[in-house]
């Protein structure tokens, strides 16, 4: 069946309650307020991002350090490897007790990847943040509180998806991720009223789903 | 539920409702049944073989799991039904006219009366009483009476060929034998009536007995000496299960005519008859290997 939801295995939450300031520093993170950090790897990179944003909600956390690996999980470097490394860094070691638990919550119940062609081949993410948080506005540009379609998919699909979102829905593109990236997927933010994302986060799945199924129709 | 999972499955359902059914995932291919699917049976141990080759009782059937073998179930239904039609069957009324015997009746009027009533199985009614008064010869030393009992397949089978028998081993110990009598819904006791109506000596009723599995041909033999009414099981010697099976007919007579010569000569029977003095050699021989009749083919054997 077409877009089920694939949702994401947490491969490794682990929390440093006295993180070493040299290596706070390397990561991104300021010493002097982050001296407690929280480590997290994940087998899906997009989702793990939405999460990240959404546990800065939930804590007065910042998300120091997130990036993708090249190739992806399916490539991974090892069995904890996953597709993603996330860094929370904190002033103590509570607030990241309470932006993990978030972070998975997140994970399990909202963001995750769907499968586009029912042999999980091709997948998609269509993901509507209704409210950002503080990560993902500062990544974008927007304000906290503001709505954002966050729309990930392979390289034609996704061209192909972003064009029916713009169309559908009165939304405008704050980021457009063209491929390659590291896990040679291509992404889109857009941003409008939440009734725009949706619509538009709508269409973007319905058309990734059409070219998963006839890829040669001209 | 997330609100983007909602999207998302609400779009699925907008996809698949304009979409043809997926076809059905095809089926796993069905293993073929092993070959042998019974356990071994006990009946081939050869303990169990051994034990079953001296009894026709169920011995040694075997099970299939928890629950008989099929053919062991076909065998036990078959031969309960062999039992229950033996029950039903009736003496036919010309019978005894037919194979030289006086026919008399117990007070009983039909069959299930006969079931219900044993009382009124074990008296002669008024017709009955007169007939044996009018034609049987009177004071003979053993008075044989043939009957249905609780079989009259058994007694229309083998009850002629046992009163032949008889009679000749009585006449060949110098004992007279009265007129034969066939007796229809007769229980043991109608002896008693017949016998000291006669005035015998010896009264002997050979009857159809209590089917068993598969034994609905069984007969039975009751002897006593000085018969009256009001005669117990006590004052009785008898001799079961005479048929192929069991104890074979000329068997029986000869045994039956011992009995009765011995109750002359001590002029007493049941209890107070002492069997030692039966002067029967070779009673105490091992009795033959019974064989269980089959009354269900096997089509296949199971190894």
């Amino acid at each position: 069946m077409i877009l089920e939801p694939i949702v994401p295995t947490v491969l490794s939450v682990r929390r440093l309650p006295h993180a070493d300031p040299a290596l706070v520093r390397a990561y991104g993170g300021d010493p002097a307020r982050h001296t407690a950090l929280g480590l997290v790897t994940v087998d899906q990179d997009d989702p793990t991002y939405v999460a990240l944003d959404e546990a800065t909600k939930h804590a007065p956390v910042d998300v120091i350090f997130a990036h993708s690996f090249y190739a992806g999980a399916a490539h991974a470097s090892g069995r904890l490897s996953g597709e993603i490394l996330g860094v929370f860094g904190a002033a103590d070691p509570e607030s990241i007790d309470q932006a993990l638990d978030a972070f998975v919550r997140c994970l399990a119940h909202d963001a995750c990847f769907y499968d586009a062609d029912g042999k999980r081949t091709v997948t998609v993410f269509p993901h509507v943040i209704a409210s950002l948080g503080e990560y993902l506005s500062k990544e974008a540009g927007l304000a906290p509180g503001e709505p954002m379609a966050y729309l990930v998919a392979p390289p034609i699909e996704a061209t192909i998806g972003l064009d029916a979102a713009l169309k559908a829905a009165e939304v405008r593109a704050v980021r457009v991720m063209t491929p390659p990236t590291e896990t040679n997927f291509a992404c889109a933010w857009l941003t409008g009223t939440l009734d725009e994302c949706e619509a538009a986060a709508v269409a973007y799945a319905a058309a990734v789903v059409d070219v998963a199924a006839s890829p040669r129709a001209r | 539920m997330s609100r983007t999972r909602q999207l998302i499955a609400a779009l699925r359902d907008a996809l698949g409702s304009s979409e043809p059914l997926a076809p059905a995932p095809p089926l796993p291919e069905i293993p073929a049944p092993p070959a042998r699917v019974y356990t071994p049976r006990p009946e081939r141990r050869p303990f169990a073989a051994e034990a079953a080759r001296h009894t026709t009782a169920l011995l040694g059937i075997g099970h299939v799991g928890t629950r008989y073998a099929t053919d062991v179930v076909l065998q036990f239904q078959a031969e309960l039904a062999v039992a229950h039609a033996a029950v039903d069957a009736l003496l036919p009324e010309e019978w005894a006219a037919a194979n030289g015997f006086v026919g008399v009746k117990s007070r009983v009027s039909d069959h299930r009366e006969f079931l219900l009533r044993p009382d009124l199985g074990r008296r002669l009614d008024d017709a009955s009483l007169a007939t044996v008064r009018g034609k049987c010869t009177r004071h003979p030393d053993v008075q044989v009476i043939v009957a249905d009992g609780l079989s009259a397949v058994a007694c229309t089978g083998s009850g002629k060929a046992l009163y032949d028998a008889v009679a000749r081993a009585c006449a060949a110990r110098g004992l007279s034998v009265g007129t034969p009598v066939a007796a229809r819904f007769a229980r043991v006791w109608l002896e008693d009536e017949i016998g000291q109506e006669v005035g015998a000596k010896v009264a002997m009723i050979l009857l159809g007995e209590r089917p068993g599995l598969g034994t609905g041909d069984g007969l039975s033999a009751y002897v006593v000496y000085d018969p009256r009414v009001g005669r117990t099981d006590g004052d009785r010697n008898m001799i079961s299960n005479i048929h192929a099976r069991g104890i074979p007919i000329e068997e029986a007579a000869a045994r039956l005519a011992a009995l009765a010569a011995a109750m002359i000569e001590q002029k007493t029977s049941g209890v107070a008859l002492d069997l030692a003095r039966l002067g029967m050699t070779g009673e105490r021989m091992p009795r033959a290997p019974q064989v269980r009749q089959k009354l269900v083919e096997k089509t296949g054997e199971a190894r």
